[in-house]
């Protein structure tokens, strides 16, 4: 959607990621498009050293969130969440409604539980 | 001239500066080393931060340093006779929000130097310590607001549009404890 202004299907896919999360590494964004990972760490490089994004790690993760100090962030931002709004909701869905609060370590996936074990 | 391997810090960003000026590349220095140069070297930094306000390629940054002797390193340049590190961070040149309009040039004794203002450098410095906490931003900041006379009012307006009116609070505090002593 927004390729020919970023001149990168990945780069759309690395922000549009970012901005419905808030944060996210390299792996996590190429599992969720099916993609591959190097073409996603590309341009997770060049949005860092472009000023659009900063990264700190966390344990062997690179973590990715957009910089605050980059000048038009917040015009970014309301342009990716109004892209987002044009993407299909089943893309959106998922992007918005993964899970964030915490779960005990030892505990089963959810996704892994049948109908009445929860 | 005297030998890279003699130069300070901001005399080897002068150095620098002017060449790559020559070449057409326009760089203005910001970062930890403008802390340096305002606060009479009460701090200092390794890293000469010199930004890519033309928005030059790298590949002809790349080449007018390599004709200097320098050498990438990553995202880094660095000279065989120097331990200090050159980092051209892409533009434009801004404190949060805000364009940086107000640009210094100085004489050094290896060349002239652009340099964002005292005022600028504690709102780059300050950016650090609204955005992500960071101390060190604000000791930096009063440093360097000690050392040079700033207009508090202008940093005040800034960071109300930064919606950072509580650590402004903080900053202004620290500055009034520093007068104290």
């Amino acid at each position: 959607m927004l390729e020919p202004l970023l001149g990168s299907t990945n780069a759309e896919r690395a922000l549009i990621f970012i901005q419905a999360r808030g944060e996210g590494y390299a792996r996590e964004i190429a599992l969720f498009f099916e993609t591959d990972l190097y073409g996603i760490q590309k341009q997770l490089d060049k949005l860092e050293v472009g000023g659009i994004l900063v990264s700190r790690k966390v344990g062997r993760t690179r973590l990715y969130v957009f910089n605050p100090r980059y000048p038009f962030v917040a015009e970014l931002v309301a342009l990716l969440a109004k892209a987002l709004t044009f993407y299909p909701e089943t893309t959106r869905t998922d992007l918005t409604m993964n899970r964030r609060r915490p779960r005990r370590r030892g505990k089963p996936d959810e996704a892994n539980l049948t109908d009445g074990a929860a | 001239m005297k030998p890279i391997s003699q130069m300070a810090q901001l005399e080897l960003a002068a150095y620098v500066h002017d060449h790559l000026r020559q070449q057409g590349i326009d760089v203005v220095l910001s970062g930890g080393s403008v802390v340096s140069f305002y606060s009479r070297n009460l701090y200092v930094s390794k890293d000469i931060d010199l930004v890519n306000i033309a928005f030059t390629r790298q590949s002809k940054l790349r080449k007018a340093m390599a004709s200097i002797g320098f050498s990438e390193r990553g995202r880094y340049f660095q000279h065989p006779e120097s331990a200090h590190i050159v980092e051209f961070p892409s533009g434009p040149l801004a404190v949060g929000e805000e364009p940086v309009r107000d640009v210094q040039e100085v004489m050094l004794e290896t060349g002239s130097l652009r340099v964002i203002s005292a005022a600028d450098c504690v709102k780059d410095r300050l950016c650090a310590f609204y955005f992500w906490d960071d101390q060190q931003g604000l000791e930096q900041a009063v440093l360097v607001a000690q050392n040079h006379s700033v207009d508090l009012a202008e940093i005040e307006r800034w960071s109300l549009v930064e919606k950072h009116a509580e650590k402004f609070a903080q900053f202004r505090e620290q500055m009034q404890k520093g007068w104290n002593k």
